[in-house]
This record gives C-alpha cells, structure tokens and sequence, in this order.
C-alpha cells in the first residue's frame, strides 16, 4: 500500500456523511450544545436547518434531548466536545442513551489532547474507558477520513447507540481508496514479524512513521490499528500477539481503560507469552498541558517515542 | 386516539384506592418499595391513565400515542400498579417485584415491562427526555402529547432547568410537567434541606404556563389537565399532594419515603383504603 499524501478533518467527512444520509432518506437529527463550530456543522444546517437542534451550553440537555428524539423516531446525533459530552453528561450517557438503548450516536469531538494547551478540562483521556464501563453501546475511532466515512455509514443505519472518538486534526490519508472498513475487526495495515504495533484514531499513523522508521534499522514491525473498539473479534490479534510476542500499544489516551488495558485483557484471558508497552498518558495522571505536537513527544506516542521504544524492546 | 377509559372523577376516585392497595400489598410482598412516593403520585397516574393519556391498550408502541415518563422513577411501584388496573400489565406479577430478573425492577426499565418509554432512576433526566420527544413529534407533525412527572426534591438537580429553558426555547406546548408537590424528600422536608420555593414564580420564569392543582384530587387534576391549550408554552402543572396519601399512619412522614408495611400495619391500611 503507498500512504497518500493526501489529508482531511474528519468533521467534514462526518457533516457530508450527514448530508447523504439525509438525502438516502435517514430520519436524522444533529443535536449540538453551542458547539456549531467545533462541529463544522454549518454546510448540514444551511441545507437542513430543521434538522439541527442547539440547545445552548447545556450538555445534560443536549444527550437528555438526543434520547428523546430517537424514542420519537430520528436518528439523533450529538455533536460536541467529547470531555463535556463524557464528563458533564456522564449519567445522561449511561441511562438515557445506553440503559435505555436508545438509537442515539454520539460523536465525541476533538478528543484526547486536540485542545492540548486549553489544558485538561478540555481533555478527553478517558472516553474510551468510560464508554467500554456501560453496556449496549458500541463504541469506534476512526483513524483517517477514508476509514471515518464507512464508520458513519455504518453508524448511522445501526439500530441502537454507538460513540465515535473523533479528532480536530487534518488527518492523513494512511488507507488507500480499496481499504473497507469491517464492523468487528482489527485492520492489519501491515504485516510484520519482530513486534506488533496496536494503535487507534489519530494515534495510527504515528505507528505507520514508526513503522517506516524500524524498517530502516532492519525491524520488522506488524502494524494493526483497531477502529472497531467495540464489538471486537480478538482472533487476528491472538494470531499477531502469538507469532510476534512482543506488543506496544499507542493511544492518545490515558493507559487506563483505553486500547491497552483492551489488549493485556487478551493477553490475559488468551494466555499468550507475550511481553507489552502501553504507550499513552501515565495512569493517574492529568495529561500535561501544551501544544500537541510536544504533549505527544513527551508521553512517547508520537513516530520517534514509538520507534525508541520498539528498539528498547527488541534488545531486551 | 382516544383514551380508553374516559372514566369521570368519581370513578377514578375508585381506581385510586383499588391501586393504592395494590401498592401495599406489592411493597409488603417485596418487604422493599417507595411506598409514600407511590402513594402521592397515585391520583396523578389514574387520572391520566383513566382519563387523560391517549392510547392503545393493545399497543403500547403505537406511534400516535401520548407519551408518559415518570422521571420519579423511584414512584415506580405506584406506576406499576395503576398499569396493573388499567389492564396495561399483569396483575399476577405482583410477587415477583423486585426479584431477580423480574419484569418489575425497582426502577423502570422499558426492555422489561410495556408501557414505560424510557429507564428512569438517576433524578432529573426525564424532563429533557420529554424536550427530545416533544420537539420530534413538533417536527413530524405527530399531534401526541408528552407528559413528564417529576418529584419535587428532583427538581434540586440542575438538569430540570436546562431542560425547561429549552422547553420554553421550542415553544413545546405539546409538554406538560408535572410536579408531584409532596414537600418531601429523602432525608427532611424539601425546604429544610434545599428550599424551592417559590417555586411557581421559578417555573413561570422559566417561560413555563403554570397552573396550580390538588395533586391528590382526580377531579382537580382532570380539570386542570382539561383546561390546557396550544399556545406555543410548555405547561407546568404544580400538583400539590401529600406524601403517603390515603393512609393515615404514613401521610407526611419522612420515615415512609421507602419503609413498607408491616403485616398489622397493612390490615389497618387496608380498612382505611375500604
């Protein structure tokens, strides 16, 4: 596969998806909290402007509301900030949209650090382990606008909720046009023999560098990124974890309950030898506020932290 | 759509106590329950399942029906019970509340029983639940009715206030609030712990339609229920009621916010109830 130079918000495939999956005939509803413009929302509401609910500055509203309009037949879609979407409406998360399964999407914008220096009330480092504690929801981070667009295409004609982490970056394009994105499954981006690189969201193409990078020093690195967070088949990484018995995970995200803890789970219920690393912000602990650029360096999940510490591993 | 009973006060006033009995029995079974909550809000729901809701007792999804959230979700056992004399749900279910895996949770769970829309329990989520649903069937041109119930020690947490700004903001007169006024709540009385009132002019600030009601009394609440117009503002209806009413022994008191019956205690109930 060549990577493509190629980049894009995934914001504005998400508001295009809307757009088309308004006109395929899907009874859709956006619901945003004041966040119009961390949404991008404006070329959906120039076109569907009864379509767009703002419910001002008020997110246990925003998901209360988003409940109710799918009991009463939308396809209701939050569009805010993940760390007030996660922290503020935490219980309205849990009861209204996922005890009750109701046909809620939740969009959890600018997650992770992508509001680096606004320090961390505006971080979202836990949204994937907040998600994964309640049931019935199913729970995606796309990696880069190609794979975002068959993420929400999915997500919006699935029946019951769902949580895309999303983020604020112009992602590069690290999937070709043929890549399809599979409900369910681990996306093998490369095959390789010495380790495994495991990795979500805008974390992935920090791998793909990484990857490239170990290549040039003669390591031969798997790289696997999980879009699908939940449902997740665990085959293909039993496989991988098997044949390369060493294993680093990479997330902007806090090591707790995100896609590393996901992963020394299978290691543990598979019983597989196989030495970790989770690479992502260090368990209690509030991320370090800065740009993101740095806060990535200085937590070790950008191309040169993952490469360091694949050649640490290796020689050990 | 009709409401298929259509029952006048004085029969609904029969409903009451055939409920209200249920309601002990239920939580002596159980030897758990919410028993002053079921017993306040008890005239509320038969008035509304008697008279006011319009449904389809043979569908509880059908897509023109008036929609009913008890945001009070711990005012669950009463709720159960005016379904149990509505004919809505099965009166043999009565024993097993609040056994492992019953169909009556301690709460409301709509995977578990018919008739309940949404799972409440958490305090102030049902209000802007009843906003999403009212602003949906504004925009479909659904002509049904939301009505929400909420506690009034509920009305403590920040999100009733969120939501009815936005209630007011969408001009939803297709909403009606109401607030189950008992003065109680968990621990004291409402304005020891965290005062309401006043608790009209914060309603009517809050772009409300208020309109004040004995909440223990079908005939005042029919009335009033009877009385409301579309006229672009959402209706808060304040129904004042006392915790526990129609039993002597338990109207009022704090302690019975969730103690049940004892076997005495429910033969006396049950004389006062006939």
């Amino acid at each position: 596969m060549s990577l493509q130079v190629a980049k894009r918000d995934l914001r504005e495939v998400m508001v295009d998806s809307f757009i088309s999956s308004v006109q395929s005939g899907l009874n859709i509803a956006v619901l945003v909290s004041d966040s119009t413009s961390t949404a991008k929302i404006s070329p959906f509401s120039d076109k569907f402007p009864e379509r767009l609910i703002n419910v001002g500055i008020a997110e246990q509203s925003l998901v209360g509301t988003a409940a109710g309009m799918a009991l009463g037949g939308y396809v209701a879609i939050t569009t805010n900030a993940a760390p007030f979407l996660v922290h503020r409406a935490n219980e309205q998360v849990q009861n209204d949209v996922c005890y009750s399964n109701t046909n809620v999407k939740l969009m959890g914008l600018n997650a992770g650090v992508c509001y680096g220096a606004l320090a961390s009330t505006h971080h979202a480092i836990d949204d994937i382990s907040i998600m994964r504690g309640f049931g019935n929801i199913q729970i995606f981070a796309p990696s880069d606008s190609i794979e975002a667009e068959q993420i929400f295409a999915y997500a919006f004609n699935h029946v019951g909720p769902v949580y895309i982490r999303m983020d604020s970056a112009q992602l590069p394009h690290i999937h070709d046009h043929e890549y399809e994105f599979i409900v369910g499954q681990p996306d093998i981006m490369f095959e390789g023999d010495d380790l495994t690189i495991i990795s979500m969201g805008s974390s992935s193409y920090e791998a793909v560098w990484a990857k490239r990078m170990l290549a040039k020093e003669g390591i031969s690195a798997e790289i696997i990124n999980l879009p699908s967070i939940r449902p997740l088949d665990h085959r293909k990484i039993v496989e991988s974890l098997a044949k390369t018995g060493l294993v680093i995970t990479v997330e902007e995200h806090s090591q707790h309950g995100g896609i590393g803890s996901l992963i020394s789970e299978i290691i543990a219920e598979h019983g597989i030898g196989c030495r970790m690393k989770r690479l992502g912000f260090p368990e209690g602990a509030f991320a370090v506020s800065g740009p993101r650029e740095q806060m990535r360096e200085y937590v070790g999940i950008d191309a040169k932290g993952i490469t360091k510490t694949a050649k640490e591993m290796i020689s050990l | 759509m009709k409401n298929p009973f259509e029952f006048d006060h004085a029969r609904i006033s029969k409903e009451t106590s055939q409920i209200r009995k249920l309601v002990l029995e239920m939580n002596h079974s159980a030897g758990q329950g919410h028993t002053g909550a079921d017993l306040s809000e008890t005239d509320i729901l038969a008035s509304l399942y008697f008279r006011i809701l319009r449904y389809d007792k043979s569908d509880a999804h059908h897509p023109s029906r008036d929609r009913f959230i008890l945001s009070k979700g711990h005012g669950v056992g009463g709720f159960y019970c005016t379904l149990m004399q509505a004919g809505l749900l099965d009166k043999t279910l009565i024993k097993t509340y609040l056994g492992f895996d019953s169909k009556l949770p301690g709460h409301p769970v709509r995977q578990k029983t018919n008739f309940v829309e949404v799972n409440t329990g958490g305090l102030g989520h049902g209000l802007a639940i009843g906003v999403g649903l009212a602003i949906a069937g504004k925009k479909q041109n659904l002509n049904y009715r939301v009505f929400i119930l909420t506690g009034d020690g509920e009305l403590q947490e920040g999100s009733n206030w969120e939501a009815a700004m936005a209630a007011s903001h969408y001009k939803l007169d297709n909403l009606i609030w109401i607030i189950d006024r008992n003065r109680l709540q968990l621990a004291d009385f409402t304005e020891r712990i965290n005062a309401l009132d006043p608790l009209d002019s914060k309603l009517e600030a809050f772009g409300m339609e208020l309109h004040e009601t004995n909440g223990n009394d079908p005939r005042s609440l029919i009335d009033t229920f009877e009385s409301l117009s579309e006229n672009g503002k959402p209706k808060a209806i304040l129904a004042q009621t006392v915790k526990g009413y129609g039993v002597s022994f338990i109207e009022n008191q704090p302690s019975w916010h969730h103690k049940v019956p004892t076997e005495s205690e429910l033969s006396q109930a049950m004389e006062e109830l006939s």
